[in-house]
């Protein structure tokens, strides 16, 4: 795997971890570069939601290890990870139902100084003006399609140079998945790296620059978001080889 | 007697919704129940006495210094029983811990301060009041009101106050959203100290400085905690001035004794038919 | 797809060491013997040390069995002691009622202490664990208050004498004896229960309390027995208490001895007897040896229950198990066998289908299952997939009757399968695996399994706890069957080793011999792939389909889609909680919309 450097904003090299004697990653390896678009697939219980928690340092690893911005990650929590621009939006947009919408864009710039906080929570309203209408409203009495915008937006009041979007379309609508991928597009055009884990293939395709796959622990798959052939290969690097594929049929 | 059952149920009703408040404040970052809750009351008492009749101090200097130590107890509690037992909270480690160091805070104050009960001073020097309106019966009132109103302005007008309230909601978002969930724990456990030691203090005309005290202000501060569901303050209230009343009541009535048999009844029957608490949720499933 | 190579000939395992049971009671009869020696001393001190420990060990062996093996934190039992104690001085005395002989009076305080012991233990049945606490702890209170207050009764504060023992056990010594005979069948009781499926019952309930109930082990039957039996012991342990004291007033029962029966227990370690034993003698001599500390004895409990929750969860007991320290092989592997499984499932006749047909199920405004319907026939392997949220693991929820569908039916052939319920699936012949592991693991491998077959025992707990030979005779067919399982699953040689030594894939199959105990009618695994090696799913997915030539029926939650589609009669996919195909592996394979929902293609 190439791990072509200065300019990769982030390294992961053989990284291991998993839920105490469960190893989930096997010696993932993968790299990002500054301003990248990056889909993340695999199906379900290959280890993506894992890979990004090891990465924000909500789950510990076991071995290997990954670096970004040139910064060891070993160790650090999702706390001292956010400060270094490496930003995680986890899945199921788990917004706090209980505060108000204002305050869940205030809570998230926690760490920043006052000044600076109203200023970003304002820029991360602009990308959603649906959900800056409804800013005094309780996190709670938002739909989930605009939770799910709270819960980017959350991510973007860090101004972060890598954004990990952990399956941002679950349960939206298609305009509403348009929408957050839209949002993708914007931070690309600003030079925002973006880590997507996605479940709808086609869609995520049409915003990265490279796709990983990533089955049973391990990465099955990397290559160009634009080369042909791409579901064939990805169904035949998560079944293996050997398998027909049902496309053909 | 009427003026009389009104004036120390409401009294020691409030008592009992500040320490249901400490448990809250302590339950709400780290899902714990602790047993220092009462201790943290007995020493509001004990530290009273101590820095205001003993050392002479004002009576200001005198609550903020026991409001402190009582914090800085209250720290210890989340370094020493709470943080070793956080990753297996399933096995309920905590309730063993926080007991022993319960106990050992309460050992301690004995040997070193006295098994008997000691005086608490007058706080204020008011001649006027008497009956039901002395202030050792209001003053409990005043503190449990001033500690609620305090608590809502934190949690709805500052951020602390609201990353304390994202934390007990979703402690795993509030932590991947880069919050200092660990600092906000800690915080709340010196919070926490400060109001279990206000009701001590603010009691200490009814309750003195003594260090048994802890045992029964834990578990009758849990009745309200039981009563209004964990982690609500307005029913801790709510259980708390209902609890004083119907003891004093039952004091008046049929004698302490029995009154505690008739609250412990009551407490239990309440429990079995409602294990949420009256304005509790059901919990989730297991599987 | 190959299946597992028939092993030749199947050769039962060997019951490991015959001499094992003496070697465990060897400690027991050490301490007995030093016991009996002590009157040699001469010094009339002792007996009564000696005493005290013998009659608190009365109380905390039943204790051991709520707190150390059932995992319930009764703090508060001193209250029991104290309503032993004047149960047997009033009747004994004869203020209150005509005079009863001592040892009536004794009988009479352990029959309240039982009936006690229960009232405080019900609210363990529905109440979170800080509540169960709680409440002994307020018991403990109103106890120690009424003690003082019904002075008609106990004399309130000036107190009431202890009932006097008749020759021959009127002497220091001879009260020694007594006290520790009746120390000692507490113990060999105690020990039957441990040993017998109420004992890992309780520790099932304590560590495992899903998988228990999955066994089908009843919570509320076995903590009912519990808190009987314990309560009883604590009761009978309050009559001597009266009459060693000679004379008791309410401060005899300080909220400290409660502490001091409690640590004891845990210092001693969960689920042992000899921990306790040893943790129960420690307290006891720890005052005594250290006079000057006598003050803050509270605090030296305190600090001592600290620690262990801390640093020593094990306790003593884990100190003492030198056995649980021996490595386990490094190069193992797990080998089902085929003719170990063909021993414990005879191939069963034709049965009829599990059915489930409409099921809708509503987690207030969510849709977990939205109209499911699925047939598993007797026989074959029956594999459930789609994304994650799609249902999979909630319908076997459904199955095993831990949600109760509000639309829907279930049937088992012709007969309704009533929805909840879950500890009555296993005498349906219904088992399960689950997505976690659950398994204790502080017991043996084989513990585990035998927990499997805890429904096959009929006999009481109290024949249980006389080791009548019916339930000796249950349990050596249990373990017999139980090894069995292991050899079926590949583990036999893991028999006695600490099930949390074993390796995550190996817990897997541990859960599945667990589930074979029951010989089951159907079998619902739940991800059991998660975590395998790739040879190791080869084998388990042989190991399922043997299962299934038996004539079981396999109900299969997977991700691995090779497996499923390598192993599978009939496959089912789930999408937001409705059934988005099914049919055989070659269809679904083919299946477009399948291939789009499955792998968002």
């Amino acid at each position: 795997m190439p791990i072509s450097a200065p300019e990769s904003l982030l390294v992961v090299d053989r990284l291991e971890a998993g839920y105490g004697k469960i190893g989930v990653l096997h010696g993932v390896e993968l790299t990002i570069a500054e301003g990248e678009v990056i889909a993340l697939l695999g199906p379900n219980g290959a280890g993506k939601t894992s890979l990004l928690r090891a990465l924000s340092g909500l789950l510990p690893w076991s071995g290997g290890g990954a670096s970004f911005a040139g910064r060891d990650l070993r160790g650090l929590g999702p706390r001292e990870a956010a400060r270094l621009g490496l930003v995680h939006v986890i899945e199921g947009h788990r917004v706090f139902t209980q505060v108000s919408v204002a305050d869940n864009l205030l809570l998230a710039g926690y760490d920043l100084p006052r000044a600076d906080r109203m200023r970003r929570v304002e820029e991360a309203f602009s990308f959603f003006p649906e959900i800056a209408e409804k800013r005094a409203e309780k996190g709670g009495a938002l739909s989930g399609g605009q939770q799910q915008m709270l819960a980017v937006a959350q991510g973007l009041v860090r101004q972060p140079r890598l954004l990990m979007l952990d399956e941002p379309s679950a349960g939206l609508s298609p305009v509403l998945v348009d929408r957050v991928l839209g949002v993708v597009r914007a931070l690309q055009a600003r030079g925002t790296a973006v880590l997507l884990v996605e479940q709808l293939i086609e869609k995520a395709l049409s915003v990265a620059d490279r796709v990983y796959a990533l089955a049973q622990g391990r990465i099955v798959l990397q290559a160009g978001a634009r080369e042909a052939d791409l579901p064939h290969r990805l169904e035949r690097a998560y079944f293996g080889a050997d398998a027909r594929a049902p496309l053909d049929a | 007697m009427l003026a009389s059952i009104l004036a120390s149920g409401l009294a020691v009703g409030a008592i009992y919704a500040l320490i249901g408040i400490t448990y809250n404040t302590m339950f709400a970052t780290s899902r714990v129940m602790s047993f220092t809750a009462g201790q943290l009351g007995m020493l509001g008492g004990v530290f009273g006495s101590l820095f205001i009749l003993q050392f002479q101090l004002p009576v200001l200097p005198g609550l903020a210094l026991t409001l402190l130590a009582a914090a800085a107890i209250g720290v210890v509690t989340e370094f020493v029983a709470v943080r070793p037992v956080l990753k297996s909270l399933d096995q309920h480690l905590y309730v063993l811990s926080t007991l022993a160091l319960a106990l050992m805070i309460q050992q301690v104050t004995a040997i070193e301060w006295s098994t008997e009960p000691r005086p608490f001073p007058r706080l204020l020097e008011l001649t006027t009041a008497h009956g039901p309106w002395d202030q050792k019966y209001w003053l409990p009132v005043v503190a449990c009101a001033v500690t609620i109103l305090g608590l809502e302005y934190l949690y709805k007008r500052t951020l602390v106050g609201r990353a304390f309230v994202a934390v007990a909601e979703d402690n795993f978002a509030a932590r991947a959203l880069g919050l200092p969930e660990r600092n906000l724990r800690v915080a709340s456990y010196a919070l926490a100290g400060a109001i279990g030691a206000l009701a001590g203090f603010s009691g200490g005309q009814l309750l003195l400085a003594f260090f048994a005290n802890g045992p029964l202000l834990n578990f009758y501060g849990f009745i309200p905690v039981a009563l209004g569901g964990l982690g609500n303050n307005r029913g801790a209230v709510i259980g708390g001035l209902a609890l004083g009343l119907f003891q004093q009541a039952a004091n008046f009535t049929v004698g302490g004794i029995f009154s505690s048999v008739a609250v412990f009844t009551l407490f239990i029957i309440i429990l079995l038919a409602a294990p949420q608490g009256l304005f509790g949720a059901a919990p989730q499933r297991r599987v | 797809m190959d299946s597992a190579k028939p092993a030749t000939v199947f050769e039962p395992p060997l019951t490991p060491r015959a001499g094992l049971l003496p070697r465990a009671v060897l400690p027991f009869l050490g301490i007995l013997a030093l016991a009996l020696l002590l009157p040699f001393s001469g010094n009339d001190y002792w007996a009564l040390i000696a005493t005290r420990a013998a009659i608190y060990w009365i109380l905390i062996a039943g204790l051991n069995l709520v707190v150390g093996f059932a995992g319930q934190l009764a703090i508060g039992y001193v209250a029991l002691l104290t309503l032993g104690a004047y149960t047997a001085s009033v009747l004994a005395s004869g203020t209150v009622t005509p005079e009863v002989p001592a040892f009536l009076a004794l009988a009479a305080a352990a029959g309240i202490g039982a009936v006690f012991g229960l009232v405080v233990g019900l609210p363990a049945l529905r109440l979170r664990t800080f509540y169960f606490a709680m409440t002994t702890l307020g018991f403990a209170t109103i106890v120690t208050q009424v003690a003082l207050a019904w002075q008609d009764v106990t004399g309130g504060g000036i107190g009431i004498t202890g009932p006097a023992m008749p020759p021959p056990f009127d002497t220091a010594w001879s009260f020694f004896y007594l006290c520790l005979g009746l120390a000692a069948v507490v113990t060999w009781m105690t020990g039957n229960i441990a040993r017998s499926r109420f004992g890992r019952g309780l520790i099932a309930l304590r560590d495992a309390e899903v998988a228990a109930e999955a066994s089908g082990i009843s919570k509320p039957a076995l903590l009912v027995s519990t808190f009987l039996f314990a309560g009883a012991c604590a009761g009978f342990a309050g009559g001597l208490f009266a009459g060693l004291q000679t004379y008791i007033t309410p401060d005899a029962f300080t909220f400290e001895l409660s502490l001091l029966f409690f640590i004891a227990v845990l210092i001693g370690g969960r689920g042992s007897i000899l921990g306790p034993m040893l943790g129960t003698i420690l307290l006891t001599l720890l005052p005594e040896i250290a006079a000057p500390l006598a003050a803050w004895s509270t605090f030296l409990y305190a600090f001592l229950l600290l620690v262990i929750v801390l640093a020593m969860p094990g306790g003593i007991a884990s100190l003492l198990d030198f056995a649980g320290r021996r490595p386990l092989p490094a190069h193992r592997a797990i080998l089902p066998r085929a003719a170990a499984l063909e021993a414990l499932l005879p191939a069963r006749p034709e049965a009829a289908p599990l059915n489930l047909a409409g099921i809708e199920l509503r987690f207030g405004g969510v849709r977990a299952i939205d109209g499911v319907d699925l047939e598993v026939r007797p026989g074959q392997v029956h594999g459930l997939i789609g994304p994650n949220g799609s249902g999979k693991t909630t319908t076997l929820n459904v199955i095993c009757g831990y949600y109760e569908p509000q639309q829907g039916r279930m049937a088992l052939g012709a007969a309704p399968l009533p929805a909840g319920m879950p500890q009555k699936r296993a005498g349906l012949g219904i088992a399960r695996t689950f997505q976690t592991p659950r398994i204790i693991g502080e017991a043996t491998v084989l513990q585990n399994v035998m927990v499997g077959g805890s429904i096959q025992g009929s006999s009481s707990f109290f024949a249980t706890l006389l080791a009548l030979p019916r339930p000796r005779a249950e349990e050596k067919t249990i373990e017999a069957q139980a090894r069995l399982a292991l050899a079926a699953v590949g583990l036999e040689g893991l028999a006695e080793a600490r099930a949390d030594r074993l390796q995550h894939s190996e817990l897997r199959f541990v859960e599945i011999a667990r589930a074979l105990m029951l010989r089951p009618a159907f079998l619902l695994l739940d991800e059991p792939a998660a975590g395998l090696s790739a040879e190791e799913i080869r084998r388990l997915g042989a190991l399922i389909q043997a299962v299934a030539r038996q004539g079981t029926g396999v109900l299969l939650v997977e991700h691995h889609a090779d497996l499923i589609f390598d192993i599978c009669d009939h496959v089912t996919v789930l999408n937001l909680g409705r059934v988005l195909a099914s049919g055989t592996p070659a269809d679904i394979r083919s299946h477009k919309e399948v291939v789009s929902a499955y792998l968002g293609a």
